[in-house]
């Protein structure tokens, strides 16, 4: 028995001096840093720059919808916030609004971070730290231009703000916004190089060419055409000289391309051919073409297809038009990726027949930038970079800010004919000549046929004004014969467009509104 | 950071001494060879006797197939048909006399030849009830705080796979929701006494209320902390749940949830006995929706075409050709939707339970085993489980107790890849699809999806657990009076999670419709670990009239866990599933990550009692955990409670007779919650990465607000209650009434998105909750009929009461649920707006306030409540209840002699069931649409239809409104059971002491205003994508050596 006592008392002493750890309440995550050991390196400084470039990097999804959300696509989908805001039913409760806002403001925060942070890093290098602080106010000002398009008023935020600080901030006049951005961007060209060793990141060019589309979002076309004359003048980028391979992994960081998001299969890629390509092709048809887009290219001659001189056949519409349409859009009776016909029409019995169900593309067209046939076995795993500034679009911007400034010469001209003679697109130069008014409708049409799907299209409509006009009513998309030999027209069932004369600013988030007395709301909402 | 190493050591030390106890244990509690040698002594000493009798009861009815055994020897008998029995006996022994339902009578044999007994039925007074309380017992009388117990034996009276189904019902203040559940995953939700904190409805759309975890009781088994469901029901000898603060609040910071509280089974002394439990039993889904007929179908459709101006889809020409088609050719004419029919069948569970127990009164021990198969009412779903338990005590010496604990349990639930996708397809995304060629192709359809491919040939996602948890008490009563307790125990569960897709396609004729191309791999391995070490001094004395009782304790808990994921695709084939056999490329991927936290606790109780009638007792717990930093790290939880037992008073004297127990007892504590993400505190950088020249680039970047000043959420409760017992002890009820209140919930505070950070969780915002809760329990004999019955009811009222000026919080959107927490609403409350019927004319839809886009005759009259001339979210209002705010349950048991019927019902009222996606669509889009709309929606010829005119692919009238919430009240009959007990006689031959057989049925009738659309009325909002609720028809055998 006395055994068994002494038994117990070691096994109890045992329990009791194992178990004892004076540190249990001291947990340390070996999985995540602090911010108190950051801010030594150099490495640390460039590790925080990368972070503000994810901001930046939208979604495959995020990136088209844009122009998904224009008159130029559709995004049908039920429950997606876009078709929503497409049919007028959004309110400042949107998601898709909330989300842009927060999103913008999340990569103003890493930057303003990195901006009051980097200069406690000792280092020598200064070079490397100007091009970083160079990057770091590019993208700040990039996301600055999204605001400011999108809400028109923001806070002007340039500093890292407590919680309670950022409860009382002001809605900054939007004039102002664009002075800041146009001030950041000059300050960041000169600290930047004209080429980066590593692809992606942002150059002097990306700098000017940003700086070039935020003055002429702002209205100010002596800036917008100066900064585009600027980024001509490093003679850097020229037009790739085919628009059908310029979206294609082939011609990845040519030297059209200013700046773009680089994506690489397998360790960050994107899904722009799952949401994209056709049903049959394992693709979602979230985004897709309208009519209003298809109508708008051309004639192979330069007419438009309304012109009755045009040779525009309804019963055979794809034939002899501005090549960029079958570049740019899967229309019925195109060579999909896998190699087998496109047949989306009524009646068709293909997996992509139009209504057939709500899944295929509810016009029968589809997106085809981007669409490349080395994604079709891994649709949602794609390795194409999405170009976010072009030479092209530098063209147009300056062609447009000339045009606005009633400077029509001949090199407005020779921008936009520069791209129309694209080898392989090949369409008639604009005839000298025009008045203002005729060149403002040729640049805007332009602007459209060449840059449908990038992103540009939805704040177009708003800046010129004509969202009210081109909006509304139903979608329609291919016309095609019936049985009986007659033209039918498809339509997106049940779906009725509308624009408020308020769409022309989205609301503030009403959870802004609700945290910050400081904030009114937009005419409207 | 430093581990002392002998902790592990030491463990494995403990595990091997128990393990050799075993043998040593098995030996000694062999009757043959100690317990009985004295009585064969004795017996041989003096001379039997024949001794005989007759059994009545308290009617003088005589009682057959009493037990009459002689104390301590082998030898037994029954009564016959007349009550009587004979049986040897020798001086001075003690016969005893045991019927079910009656008290067990002792009588000591004085060498009389007839000895004739009347027994009594059964009732166990108050007096005798034990409650298992935090850190020790109580009996019932002595009882302050509001504390539920069932015995284990009321537990498994339902077969059921899980305890969370077996106490559905049982006892007031526990909300379940069962919301089915694969097997070896029951979707179960177990809430006491209303929800205290906000959770976030976003898993409520998809499936079920699956976010709720932070409401979740603290379960503690045997002293240390488990996972609920890593318990076998056959191994419990009682539950209790904790509910009010005087009793939970010795728990402090995990117990602002109620707690709750299982002991296990243990051997007591004597013979060896062994007992085998099992049953069979046939699964079936309970609620199967209808779909809408053919013909009604495409009529449907072509009017919902129409009606946003498009061409109808069909002509009656093809309509006729799809009716008659349909039947005859199904291949070429596939239904929209059947998967119902298709893919659901019934599907068998096995359990079989075994258990050993004796010992003699140094060592005794009992040994559970426990193997469950439960196939799946889908293809490629199954749990297996195997189980084995261990409880061992020792009595070391007449002062000194051990007891050493282990229990292993391995499972392996298999289940198809993304099973909720699989139901989903059910009603969503899969329509006018072959399941299945003869050719063995699988069709797709137009979407290209299809159910039956997925749970066939999609891919398996299988996950084995080892659990094990072993657990070593030593008890030393150091004077009379005074024990010291310690107890360690530490706690092991290590998944292995293998989730292979497969390559598939779906093709109708040569067409393919949709494909995956890339079979894939995750494998993942999870482990926790957790020591608690629990310290206990107890100390009790009588002084006079003065009962006093002191606990002092301490305890820690040190949990660490660590998991890795790895990731390959594109393997040789789907048979070829070994990670190592994947692509080794760039598509390779894995992770992993690691946590710790500890609690370190010193608690105290003080009873005190005067005369047995007037009760106080006193909690304090001093809790400290890793989850909080600086002067936040620890806190301080106190309850009080104090009882007043009136029926001991000498002015009772008179009533004593009728009401034989009444006790008026009130609490007051403070509890609380650390359910709040580990590190909160602490400001981090997360790793991000982007790509540069098709090259990865990290960085590093704060997401996240550090908030430092983290707290508990605080829950202070008060309870009054009353117990009693009537009429002999017959009828006993106790009524509740709590008020509890939570401060400084845990909430993600929204911050403005001007900061650029999330705000990350502050302590905010105040949530009520009150109610009442009664249970009465009777037990009643009419001649041979028994009639045992117990009733719950509880309503539990709960509302924000506060958010700290944010909010409301609304989720959801115009098709899916849309919930709303906000002050002065019950938490997750349905919002929307209301409505008014539907316009009847073009013109009376044109006057009135627009909604979403013109309205037409037809169209739901939604209503513009607050009267500004537009309907937007300021119109949108309360629109119910999404957690019960009534729960009910009951259990009837009656025995007639060899039979016994049990009944439990059980139920909700004041909730509601939002229909969303395709049961609320009506055909707009591609969903199944349930019968419930044939000849009930809106059309020129059908003004009085319930249903709004359909519109293609326009929702217009289904957005969240009242319309689209239904009443989910139900009353269900969970369990059916009918027993019969083998007569002794009759089994004496084969060994046996007891036996008995049963059937029983689960879930055979509802009573539901959601049995029209064919829903099970605990079904989740939403999607409805999740695995059915099944009815179970069981056969079982439960035997006793």
């Amino acid at each position: 028995m006395k055994n068994s006592i002494t038994f117990f008392c070691v096994l109890l002493a045992l329990v009791w001096f194992s178990s004892c750890k004076k540190d249990l309440l001291v947990t340390i995550p070996n999985d995540r840093i602090s911010t108190e050991i950051f801010w030594q390196t150099t490495q640390d400084a460039t590790l925080a720059a990368n972070s503000v470039y994810t901001f930046m990097a939208e979604s495959a999804g995020h990136f088209i919808s844009w122009d998904g959300m224009s008159d130029i696509g559709n995004t049908h989908s039920p429950q997606s916030s876009e078709s929503f805001i497409l049919q007028g039913q959004f309110d400042a409760l949107n998601s898709r609004v909330s989300s842009d806002w927060d999103n913008n403001y999340a990569g103003i925060r890493a930057a303003n971070t990195f901006l009051a942070n980097v200069d406690k890093v000792e280092t020598t290098d200064t070079a490397l730290i100007n091009r970083l602080k160079g990057e770091v106010k590019v993208l700040r000002a990039y996301f600055y231009v999204r605001l400011a398009s999108l809400f028109g008023d923001v806070p002007l935020v340039t500093t890292e703000l407590t919680i309670k600080e950022s409860k009382s901030v002001n809605r900054t006049p939007v004039s102002q916004v664009w002075d800041f951005i146009s001030k950041e961007l000059t300050e960041s060209a000169n600290l930047l190089p004209l080429a980066q060793p590593e692809k992606g990141r942002i150059t002097k060019g990306a700098a000017l060419a940003l700086k070039a589309r935020a003055m002429l979002y702002a209205g100010r076309y002596q800036e917008a055409a100066d900064a585009a004359k600027a980024v001509m003048d490093l003679n850097v980028y020229q037009l790739y000289p085919s628009f059908e391979k310029l979206f294609s992994y082939a011609a990845e960081n040519n030297k059209e391309v200013i700046l773009d998001i680089e994506f690489i299969s397998d360790n960050y890629s994107n899904n722009i051919f799952s949401i994209l390509a056709p049903k049959s092709q394992n693709g979602g048809s979230n985004y897709v073409p309208t009519k209003s887009l298809v109508d708008s290219y051309e004639m192979k001659n330069g007419l438009a297809i309304s012109d009755p001189a045009s040779g525009y056949d309804p019963a055979n519409p794809y034939t002899n038009r501005d090549p960029r349409l079958q570049y740019s859009v899967f229309v019925p009776g195109d060579i999909l990726p896998d190699g087998s016909v496109f047949d989306p029409l009524p009646g068709s019995h293909s997996v992509d027949e139009v209504y057939s169900t709500f899944v295929v593309s509810p016009t029968a067209f589809n997106v085809k930038k981007y669409v490349n046939a080395e994604d079709l076995s891994h649709p949602g795993n794609c390795g194409i970079n999405l170009i976010l500034l072009r030479y092209a679009e530098v063209l147009l911007t300056y062609a447009e800010a000339k045009i606005e400034l009633n400077q029509v010469d001949q090199s407005v001209y020779d921008a936009i004919n520069q791209i129309r003679e694209r080898p392989d697109v090949n369409m008639p130069p604009i005839e000298t000549g025009k008045s203002q008014q005729e060149m403002r409708q040729i640049v805007r049409h332009e602007r459209l046929v060449e840059l449908a799907f990038e992103g540009l299209r939805f704040f177009d409509i708003r800046r010129w004004h004509i969202a009210d006009a081109v909006m509304p009513g139903t979608v329609y998309g291919a016309t095609y014969l019936d049985k009986n030999g007659d033209l039918q027209t498809v339509s997106i069932p049940g779906w009725n467009q509308i624009w408020n004369p308020r769409d022309y600013l989205w609301p503030i988030p009403q959870k802004e509104l609700d945290l910050d007395p400081n904030l009114t709301q937009n005419t409207g909402w | 950071m430093k581990r002392k190493p002998n902790c592990r050591l030491f463990f494995f030390g403990c595990c091997l001494f128990l393990l050799n106890s075993l043998a040593v244990n098995v030996a000694f509690s062999n009757p043959l060879y100690k317990g009985n040698k004295k009585d064969r002594e004795k017996n041989m000493l003096s001379p039997q006797v024949v001794v005989s009798g007759t059994v009545t009861d308290e009617t003088g009815n005589h009682l057959s197939g009493v037990s009459v055994q002689v104390k301590g020897s082998s030898a037994g008998t029954m009564t016959d048909q007349n009550g009587r029995y004979a049986i040897n006996a020798s001086n001075g022994d003690i016969l005893v006399f045991s019927f079910v339902g009656y008290e067990t009578k002792e009588v000591k044999f004085a060498g009389q030849a007839h000895v004739d007994i009347q027994m009594s039925v059964a009732s166990k007074s108050l007096n005798e009830v034990i409650i298992d309380v935090g850190y020790g017992t109580q009996k019932k009388v002595s009882l302050t705080s509001a504390v539920s117990q069932i015995s284990g034996k009321e537990l498994v009276r339902r077969p059921v796979s899980s305890i969370q189904q077996a106490l559905q019902g049982k006892l007031p203040g526990l909300t379940i929701l069962d919301k089915g559940g694969s097997p070896g995953s029951p979707n179960t939700h177990i809430v006491i006494r209303g929800v205290n904190t906000p959770y976030g409805p976003v898993g409520l759309a998809s499936r079920g209320i699956s976010e709720i975890g932070d409401n979740g009781p603290l379960v503690i088994v045997d002293g240390i902390e488990q996972p609920f469901q890593n318990i076998n029901p056959d191994d419990i000898e009682s539950l209790s749940v904790l509910k009010d603060a005087s009793s939970t609040a010795i728990y402090g910071s995990r117990a602002a949830n109620g707690v709750i509280l299982i002991t296990t089974k243990r051997a007591n002394s004597g013979k060896v006995s062994v007992t085998y439990d099992g049953f069979y039993a046939q699964q079936k889904s309970v609620n199967n929706p209808v779909p809408m007929g053919i013909e009604d179908y495409l009529r449907l459709q072509n009017i919902a075409y129409q009606n946003v101006g498009s061409a109808p889809k069909y002509t009656e020409d093809q309509i006729k050709e799809y009716v008659a088609g349909s039947v005859s050719d199904p291949l070429k004419y596939p239904l929209p939707y059947n998967w119902y029919k298709v893919m659901l069948h019934t599907a068998p569970q096995v359990n079989h339970a075994l258990s050993v127990s004796g010992g003699n009164d140094n060592i005794k021990a009992r040994l559970s085993v426990r193997y469950q198969d439960q196939k799946g009412i889908i293809a490629n779903t199954d749990s297996k489980l195997n189980e084995i338990r261990m409880n061992t005590d020792y009595k070391i010496s007449s002062r000194i107790n051990v007891s050493t604990d282990i229990d292993y349990r391995y499972e392996n639930n298999t289940e198809p890849h993304l099973i909720n996708e699989i139901f989903r397809q059910f009603m969503q995304n899969a329509i006018w699809v072959v399941p299945k060629y003869p050719n063995g192709d699988y069709g797709g359809g137009t979407q290209g999806n299809n159910p039956l491919l997925l749970a066939e040939k999609g891919g398996i996602n299988n996950v084995a657990s080892n659990y094990i948890i072993g657990n070593i008490k030593g008890t030393w009563e150091i004077i009379k009076g005074l024990t010291l307790t310690t107890q360690f125990a530490e706690r092991s569960t290590g998944v292995f999670g293998k989730d292979y897709v497969n390559t598939w396609e779906a093709r109708d004729s040569n067409k393919v419709k949709k494909r995956n191309l890339h079979n894939n791999v995750t494998e993942t391995r999870d482990n926790v670990r957790e020591w608690t070490l629990n310290n206990l001094l107890n100390y009790s004395t009588d002084i006079g009239k003065h009962s006093l009782k002191f606990l002092l304790g301490y305890s820690q808990i040190d949990n660490k866990s660590t998991s890795i994921w790895a990731y390959r695709q594109d393997f040789y084939n789907n048979d070829v599933q070994s990670i190592g056999q994947g692509a080794n490329d760039a598509t390779k991927d894995n992770g992993g990550g690691d946590s710790e936290w500890g609690l370190r606790s010193y608690f105290s109780r003080f009873n005190y009692a005067y005369n047995n009638k007037y009760l106080f007792e006193a909690n304090g717990r001093f809790d400290g955990s890793s989850r909080f930093t600086g002067n936040n790290k620890y806190s301080f939880f106190p309850s009080f409670s104090a009882g007043w037992r009136i029926s001991q008073e000498k002015f009772w004297n008179k009533l004593q007779t009728s009401i034989n127990e009444l006790k008026l007892r009130g609490s007051w504590g403070q509890t609380g919650n650390q359910a709040v993400a580990l590190y909160s505190y602490f400001p981090t950088l997360n790793l991000v990465t982007y790509d540069f020249s098709g090259n990865l680039a990290q960085g590093y970047v704060q997401r996240q607000q550090a908030n430092p000043d983290l707290t508990w959420e605080t829950t202070k409760q008060s309870d009054i209650g009353l117990d009693g017992a009537l009429f002999n002890n017959r009828l006993s009820f106790t009524v509740d009434y709590y008020k509890k209140r939570t401060e400084g919930i845990l909430l993600n505070l929204p911050v403005p998105g001007t900061l650029g950070l999330e705000g990350g969780p502050q302590n905010a915002g105040i949530v009520d909750n009150y109610g009442w809760e009664f249970t009465a329990g009777t037990h009643n004999r009419f001649g041979k009929l028994g009639v045992d019955a117990t009733v719950n009811f509880s309503i539990n009222n709960n509302k924000v009461i506060d958010l700290a000026g944010t909010g409301p919080y609304i989720y959801g959107n115009d098709i899916d649920p849309r919930y709303i927490t906000g002050e002065g609403y019950p938490i997750n409350s349905f919002w929307g707006y209301e409505t008014a019927g539907l316009f009847q004319t073009d013109e009376e839809a044109s006057k009135y306030p627009e909604f979403m886009r013109p309205a037409k005759a037809g169209d739901v009259k939604v209503l513009d409540l607050n009267g500004d001339g537009k309907i937007d979210p300021n119109d949108m209002t309360y629109l119910g209840n999404s957690f019960p705010k009534y729960t009910y349950g009951a259990g009837i048991n009656f025995s007639y002699q060899r039979l016994i019927l049990n009944i439990a019902l059980q139920g909700a009222s004041d909730v509601g069931m939002r229909y969303a996606r395709a049961l609320g669509e009506a055909g707009n889009y591609e969903g199944f649409t349930p019968d419930i709309y044939t000849n009930n929606y809106w059309t020129p010829d059908h003004p009085t239809a319930y249903f709004a005119r359909p519109t293609k692919q326009d929702l217009r009238n289904q957005a969240s409104t009242d319309r689209m919430i239904l009443d989910a009240s139900y009353l269900r009959i969970k369990n059916i059971q009918l027993v019969y007990q083998f007569s002794p006689s009759l089994l004496k031959n084969v060994f046996l002491q007891q036996a008995s057989i049963y059937i029983s049925a689960t879930n055979l009738i509802t009573f539901s205003k959601l049995n029209k659309w064919h829903l099970d009325p605990e079904s989740s909002s939403g999607w409805q994508d999740y695995y059915p609720e099944t009815s179970l028809y069981t056969f079982g055998v439960n035997l006793r050596f």
